[in-house]
C-alpha cells in the first residue's frame, strides 16, 4: 500500500502556498512541475526544491518518502543563472 | 604581519572580533566572470585587502553592462571586462595583487593554476561555465562558490571541495530542466548550436551587489569555522526574507556520483609520441575520457570524403556550430559530422603523435579509482 504525506509547499516569496496530500513515491521533480502548471509560474525559469523543516534542499528525482516528514513545509526556489 | 602602512588601512578591519586580516590578505580567489556579480566580488575583495584576485572573463564592455558594473565607465566600452575590471579595483587597494585573465576560463584557467587558490567564484551568466568550474574545482580540490541573480534574487551555493570528499557539487540539486537548456544550445556531440538564441536575465545592481557581498564573504570565510558541507542561500532582495539549506550529495549526480573519491591528478606531458617498445599493451589499450570531445571524421553522405575535413577532424567540437554539417560540395546538410570524447592511449598516440590533444585532461579508470590526467602543462 502506497504511503500518503500531508505537507505544505509554497513559492520563495511565499505569495502562493498549498496544503496537498501526497503519495510518498512522488519525487521533487515531480512537485516543481505541479507547482509551474497550477500557479502559472514563469516556464523560462528553472527550479530546485528545498525542506525549510529540515533545512535541507531536495535531490530532484528523490522521493518524498526518503527526506520528508507530514507537516514539512516544502518551498519551490529558483535555480538563478544571471551572473 | 603586515606593514605599517597596511596596517593603517586595515585598523578598522582589525576591530572586529571575527576578522582576520591577516587570514584575508593572504587569501588567493579567482574569480570567473566580470560582469554584475563579477564586479561587486572583485570590489568587495579589494576593499576588503584580499591579497591575490584573479579575474577571468572572455567578454568586452558594452555600455548596458555600466548600470550593473561598479567599477566600470563609458571610456572601457570595447574593452575587456577583465582588463577594465582588475585595472579599476587596483586603484581600491594597490596592496592587492590583482590580475585580469582575457579570454574563456576554459583555455585559460589549468588545474595546477586552479589548485593555486583558496577559492573560485562562479559569477559567469550561463550553465554550461557552471558545469564545467564545478568539474575543475571538484577535480582539482578547491573550494567553489556560485552566485546568480535575476531581477529580484540572489543566491550563494558553497561548495568546500578542499574540506571533505564527501561535498555535494553544483549539479546534485540541478534541475533536469537545466540540462535542456544547456541542449538548447548544443547538440549531443558538442556542436553549438546555430540557431539558439541566448536567454537574456533582467538584472540591477540591487541583487549583483547582494549576490556579490555574500560571495566574497564566503569565499574568504568570513565570521565562521571552514564550513564542511555544501550550503545555498536564497536571498529576497526586496523584502530581505531568505533561506540558507544544507545541499546533500545525490545518487547518481552527473556530476559527482561518477568518482567515489576525487579523482588522483597527475600531470603528464601532452605529447602522445608512438608508445615505447615497452609500452604494455594494457597501456595502449588504455581508455581515456577527454574534458573536451573531438571531431573524429567528417564526411558527406552525397558527395562522400570532403578536402574540408582536415580543418574540422582532430579539434574540439565545441569550437564549431552545427554549420559544418552542411556539405560545402552540394550546400545539402548531409555530413556525417563523428564526434568522440573516449578514446585509447594507442588511438590518441595514432592520431596526435608529437601533437598536443586539444583537450583540458583526460579521466581513465586505473586500478580501481579515477586519475585525472592534466594535458594542459609541459
Amino acid at each position: 500500500m502506497t504511503q500518503s504525506l500531508k505537507l505544505y509547499v509554497r513559492t520563495a516569496d511565499q505569495t502562493r502556498r498549498a496544503e496537498l496530500d501526497l503519495d510518498a513515491a512522488s519525487t521533487g521533480a515531480d512537485i516543481i512541475q505541479a507547482a509551474v502548471d497550477n500557479w502559472a509560474l514563469p516556464a523560462d525559469t528553472d527550479y530546485t526544491l528545498v525542506n525549510t523543516t529540515t533545512g535541507r534542499a531536495l535531490a530532484p528525482g528523490e522521493d518524498l518518502g526518503k527526506g520528508v516528514r507530514p507537516g514539512d513545509v516544502l518551498e519551490v526556489q529558483p535555480v538563478l543563472v544571471a551572473g | 604581519m603586515l606593514d605599517p602602512s597596511r596596517a593603517q588601512r586595515y585598523r578598522r578591519h582589525d576591530l572586529i572580533d571575527w576578522f582576520s586580516q591577516e587570514q584575508v590578505s593572504a587569501s588567493r580567489i579567482a574569480v570567473i566572470g566580470a560582469g554584475a556579480v563579477g564586479n561587486e566580488v572583485v570590489k568587495n575583495l579589494a576593499l576588503l585587502g584580499c591579497g591575490t584576485i584573479d579575474v577571468f572573463d572572455f567578454d568586452t564592455v558594452e555600455l548596458h553592462n555600466l548600470t550593473r558594473s561598479v567599477l566600470l565607465r563609458e571610456a572601457d566600452a570595447g574593452r575587456n571586462k577583465a582588463e577594465a575590471v582588475a585595472e579599476r579595483a587596483r586603484d581600491l587597494d594597490p596592496n592587492v595583487d590583482l590580475r585580469a585573465v582575457p579570454g574563456d576560463f576554459w583555455d585559460t584557467l589549468s588545474l595546477r593554476r586552479l589548485q593555486g587558490y583558496d577559492c573560485a567564484i562562479a559569477a559567469v551568466d550561463n550553465f554550461e561555465a557552471r558545469l564545467k568550474l564545478n568539474q575543475m574545482c571538484m577535480i582539482a580540490r578547491v573550494n567553489l562558490v556560485n552566485a546568480g541573480l535575476d531581477s529580484r534574487w540572489a543566491v550563494i551555493e558553497s561548495f568546500p571541495f578542499a574540506a571533505s570528499d564527501e561535498v555535494a557539487c553544483y549539479e546534485c540539486t540541478l534541475p533536469e530542466s537545466a540540462y535542456l537548456r544547456v541542449a538548447e544550445r548544443y547538440s549531443c556531440g558538442g556542436l553549438r548550436r546555430r540557431a539558439s538564441l541566448e536567454r537574456r536575465i533582467p538584472t540591477t545592481t540591487i541583487t549583483a551587489s547582494v549576490a556579490g557581498a555574500l560571495a566574497a564573504s564566503a569565499a574568504l570565510r568570513l565570521g565562521g569555522d571552514v564550513p564542511q558541507r555544501a550550503q545555498r542561500r536564497l536571498l529576497d532582495t526586496l523584502g530581505g526574507a531568505g533561506s540558507a539549506v544544507a545541499v546533500e550529495r545525490r545518487d547518481g549526480c552527473p556530476g559527482c556520483s561518477a568518482f567515489l573519491q576525487p579523482p588522483r591528478l597527475v600531470r603528464i606531458r601532452n605529447r602522445w609520441t608512438a608508445h615505447p617498445e615497452d609500452a604494455s599493451d594494457d597501456v595502449v589499450a588504455q581508455p581515456l575520457q577527454l574534458s573536451d570531445a573531438l571531431v573524429t571524421g567528417y564526411e558527406c553522405a552525397a558527395c562522400g570524403p570532403l578536402a574540408q575535413a582536415a580543418e574540422y577532424v582532430n579539434r574540439r567540437a565545441g569550437d564549431f556550430d552545427d554549420g559544418i554539417a552542411v556539405c560545402p560540395g552540394c550546400a545539402t546538410p548531409s555530413v556525417r559530422v563523428e564526434i568522440r570524447d573516449t578514446f585509447t592511449v594507442g588511438e590518441l598516440s595514432a592520431r596526435f603523435g608529437e601533437r598536443r590533444v586539444p583537450a583540458k585532461f583526460a579521466l581513465a579508470e586505473i586500478y580501481g579509482g579515477t586519475v585525472c590526467f592534466d594535458l594542459e602543462e609541459n
